[in-house]
């Protein structure tokens, strides 16, 4: 029994940084209808982003937040305006412009690191817990914290003020809203921004954890996709949620199995979960159907 | 048995709340003319989708030749003799019309070379032969039209499902359709025809059934049908009188 | 269109008609096999040219492998549409198994291709099965999510795939070991593979399952209306697509002689690499991977040797690549060359 708690508890801390990840992913997702193979990598740059506020600015990472979000805001503006807009019908093409742009910044990054390990060193090693080879630490307790603040932070954002209203309408009938005046295309850059922002907030949370290298956006990928799916496409409270599943999930295969067949069981999961119940969680019945192109 | 041809009965299809076919039923037999009317939103193409496939129904059953087919996939209901249009066209982009109609040629046609043949037939057949080689995305819409009921016919059906396939065709094209549709139902072909323009449901039909809200609130002879109050006030709104203040 | 004259039945519409059904329905196989050859003997000038540059010939060599690998991809991918990114998993056990049965059991590479090509295609429809249930985006990411797996399966099972180390092929050149001592024997071993794979995607595009593949690309629904059996289509070409990856896999590996996990597995250098030929070249063309494998794999080794010390430079230059081909050359290269012939030809 007191491994069902172990495991639990380091489930919710792992889950906490699931959640966080994904939550910006399952925005885009849900009302753009995009596959951005490349968020793994936007979540890198964000991490690397970070650590140069760090070292370079002297800033505590966590107040590096003040940088990073506004910056990572823009970023993605960008990539939706120049890449992904011009592609919205296209969804083939969207696909091998996301995975450029995957290889571009996991490879741009590469080039200018010059494969060096980076890493924050942690604050105190007495903070740091050590259980089934997983490590806790201090910044996982904050990770969950940030993940939950957000969560409900967006809620409100999506419920109770005009963007967040018109992004909801945008979701559910872009041409119904197109045609009540909302500019549907200004929208689409909005979330992009904001779904990027979030992962920006992932990434500073994530820095102090992990150690950095080009290629840990591939880590948290499959994973993101894993939770988006489970929790339902679109839905934040459904990735908030299928992010502590998946981080247990996690705990549980370390201890009875092997850590190293994680991404495994990730990969289990999704093809479960868009088996069986392809709409997730919480995510509405059938927009998996429906698929990522309905609305020409 | 003849009645046995086509049969919908009870059939019901919900999304959610909204009842788009309400408990329909109707017989239809081998070489009838049948048009389906109803103002925008009575469920004429949702009872369509239904009889192909591509949506299925809440309730209620569907035979074709015999045999159930509500567990029937659509690719098998066309192999069973069952064709359609779609109402909004969806040619194949990037091949040119040949090969589009090929596509239905091949499922009875089984060598390339037989399908091409039987393709070009049957474009000639709707007078596309001379745009054999043109891409669909060059076609004009009346042309594109056309190609969709050809690629119907490419499957050798036994019935065919026209979903309005008039709309946005001027008076001549209209005129040089029916005739056609005339031509093949004089061969043997069964039609079941959506459609909004009256003068074409009157050359189309032995019979008209009609549509309202997803209740069918009536069928008979074309002349019959479209001049019973019911069906009058479901298109243009109940009669009242008009009293100046 | 052959102009005929002097036909019985009357009337010149009549006659029009006859012509332009004869053009229809003839099905001009000399012309497709006369271009299949005429492309091969194009594809083979390099050989003849570079054959005794070591340097070249390496390249070469890579060059047609990568074709081979690409024009299959192709099959399911670009006639298909369906944005595979497992096939680097079928590569892989394409390497994998063979080169076990041959250092465990001295069982010649000649033998065990054909068997790991069936294995790895039965697999492949085994797995697609389910996976061909998810639309576009969820079909991709499920692929990719398999090439993630499979990467971890085969860092951690030693007993399989030498795990993390991987497996070395000692070099006993003998013909049926599949090892070469003159490096232009693989050259044209591997030429022979682009050659056969081509072959069998200018069959499959002329026949039945081809015009089904494109019809399912275009539009499912419509092409279930037209009484194409879209699950069906779909498997058919993602088995043969597998079938002849592994058989470009084993080739590889006897050929590279060492095999691990980044080499395999790495989706930017195998798994992608095989879409991103196709796009670039023109994809859904027959010819279009060929082109691409022809422009992209010298000019990225060009670029990793002028680029020298910087670690990821070229994938850096590949990955803009494939943005802006994704965004300005949809239709790749080959794609581009027709509207340009179409413009020239358009021009009095």
């Amino acid at each position: 029994m007191e491994n069902l708690f172990t495991i639990l508890f380091i489930g919710l801390w792992l889950g906490g940084i699931y959640g966080l990840v994904s939550i910006g992913l399952t925005l885009i997702f849900g009302v753009i209808r995009i596959t951005n193979f490349a968020h793994g990598e936007v979540l890198m740059v964000g991490m690397y982003g970070t650590y140069l506020a760090y070292s370079w600015l002297g800033l505590n990472p966590y107040l590096a937040v003040v940088v990073v979000v506004p910056v990572m805001f823009v970023f993605g503006v960008l990539i939706q305006r120049v890449l992904m807009q011009p592609l919205l019908d296209e969804p083939l093409m969207q696909m091998f412009a996301s995975f450029g742009l995957l290889m571009f910044l996991q490879n741009l990054v590469l080039m200018l690191t010059r494969g060096a390990s980076l890493g924050i060193p942690s604050s105190g090693r007495a903070d740091n817990l050590s259980i089934a080879g997983i490590n806790l630490s201090l910044g996982h307790v904050l990770a969950f914290v940030a993940s939950t603040v957000i969560v409900i932070a967006l809620h409100f954002f999506l419920r109770h003020t005009m963007m967040g209203k018109a992004i909801r309408a945008v979701t559910q009938d872009k041409r119904a809203a197109a045609t009540m005046g909302i500019n549907v295309n200004r929208i689409y850059r909005l979330t992009f921004g904001l779904g990027t922002a979030i992962t920006g907030v992932a990434s500073v949370f994530l820095t102090p954890i992990y150690t950095l290298s080009p290629s840990i956006g591939g880590d948290f990928v499959l994973a993101a996709f894993a939770v988006v799916v489970l929790g339902g496409m679109g839905s934040i409270w459904g990735a908030y949620f299928a992010g502590l599943i998946i981080g247990v999930t996690e705990a549980a295969a370390g201890f009875y199995i092997d850590p190293a067949l994680k991404s495994a069981v990730w990969f289990l999961i999704f093809i479960i979960v868009l088996i069986v119940r392809p709409s997730g969680l919480l995510g509405t019945v059938g927009a998996e159907e429906v698929g990522l192109r309905e609305q020409h | 048995m003849s009645g046995d041809f086509l049969t919908v009965s009870g059939l019901t299809k919900r999304f959610g709340g909204f009842t788009a076919v309400d408990d329909v039923s109707f017989s239809v037999r081998q070489g009838e003319m049948i048009s389906i009317i109803g103002p925008n939103g009575a469920g004429k193409t949702t009872l369509f989708n239904m009889l192909t496939g591509q949506i299925e129904p809440s309730s209620g059953e569907l035979s074709f030749r015999g045999g159930i087919i509500n567990r029937l996939p659509p690719h098998r209901r066309a192999r069973l003799g069952l064709g359609r249009t779609f109402q909004i066209a969806k040619p194949l982009i990037a091949l040119n019309a040949l090969e589009n109609v090929m596509i239905g040629a091949l499922l009875h046609h089984k060598s390339v070379r037989a399908a091409r043949a039987h393709a070009f037939d049957v474009l000639e057949q709707i007078g596309l032969a001379q745009r054999a080689f043109k891409r669909a995305s060059e076609l004009t819409l009346s042309e594109r039209r056309r190609l969709e009921v050809a690629r119907a016919l490419a499957l050798d059906p036994q019935v065919i499902l026209l979903d309005e396939v008039m709309a946005g065709l001027n008076p001549t094209e209209i005129g040089e359709s029916i005739a056609l549709f005339h031509r093949l139902h004089r061969r043997g072909l069964t039609l079941l025809v959506i459609e909004h323009n009256l003068a074409v449901v009157r050359a189309l039909s032995q019979r008209v059934i009609v549509l309202d809200h997803g209740v069918m609130i009536g069928q008979g002879g074309a002349e019959d049908m479209l001049t019973r109050p019911e069906v009058v006030s479901a298109y243009l709104g109940k009669r009242r009188e008009w009293k100046p203040s | 269109m052959s102009s005929i004259s002097g036909i019985s039945n009357g009337s010149p519409a009549a006659t029009d008609m006859q012509r332009l059904r004869r053009a229809a329905v003839h099905e001009p196989f000399g012309r497709i096999v006369g271009k299949y050859l005429f492309g091969l003997s194009l594809a083979l000038v390099p050989f003849g040219l570079l054959f005794n540059d070591y340097y070249s010939i390496n390249i070469l060599t890579f060059v047609y492998l990568m074709a081979g690998l690409a024009c299959a991809w192709n099959i399911i991918g670009g006639f298909g549409g369906q944005f595979s990114l497992a096939h680097g998993v079928f590569f892989a056990a394409g390497a994998y198994i063979p080169a076990q049965f041959y250092l465990k059991y001295g069982v010649s590479p000649w033998l065990t291709a054909p068997a790991a090509a069936a294995v790895v295609a039965t697999a492949a429809v085994l797995i697609s099965w389910p996976t061909f249930r998810l639309r576009g985006p969820f079909f991709a990411i499920a692929t990719m999510a398999l090439n993630e797996v499979a990467a971890v399966l085969a860092n951690y099972s030693d007993s399989l795939t030498g795990g993390a180390r991987g497996l070395l092929i000692p070099f006993k050149a003998s013909f049926s070991h599949m090892i070469f001592v003159e490096r232009w024997k693989y050259c044209a071993l591997m030429f022979a593979f682009m050659a056969l794979t081509l072959a069998v995607v200018v069959v499959i595009r002329q026949s039945r399952l081809g015009y089904y593949l494109l019809a399912v690309r275009e539009d499912e629904d419509s092409a279930r209306a037209s009484g194409v059996n879209v699950l069906a289509v779909k498997l058919w070409g993602m088995g043969i697509s597998a079938a002849l990856t592994s058989v470009g896999g084993t080739l590889f590996a006897m050929f590279i002689r060492f095999l691990d996990p980044p080499t395999l597995l790495s989706l930017p250098d195998i798994g992608v690499k095989f879409a991103l030929l196709s796009l670039i070249g023109g994809i859904g063309t027959v010819w279009g991977p060929v082109l691409g494998a022809f422009f992209i794999i010298p000019a990225e080794n060009f670029i990793r040797a002028s680029l020298g010390g910087l670690p990821g430079a070229h994938l850096v230059v590949l990955g803009l690549l494939l943005m802006l081909a994704a965004l300005f050359l949809k239709k790749g290269i080959v794609g581009a060359a027709a509207a340009l012939w179409r413009r020239v030809r358009a021009t009095p």
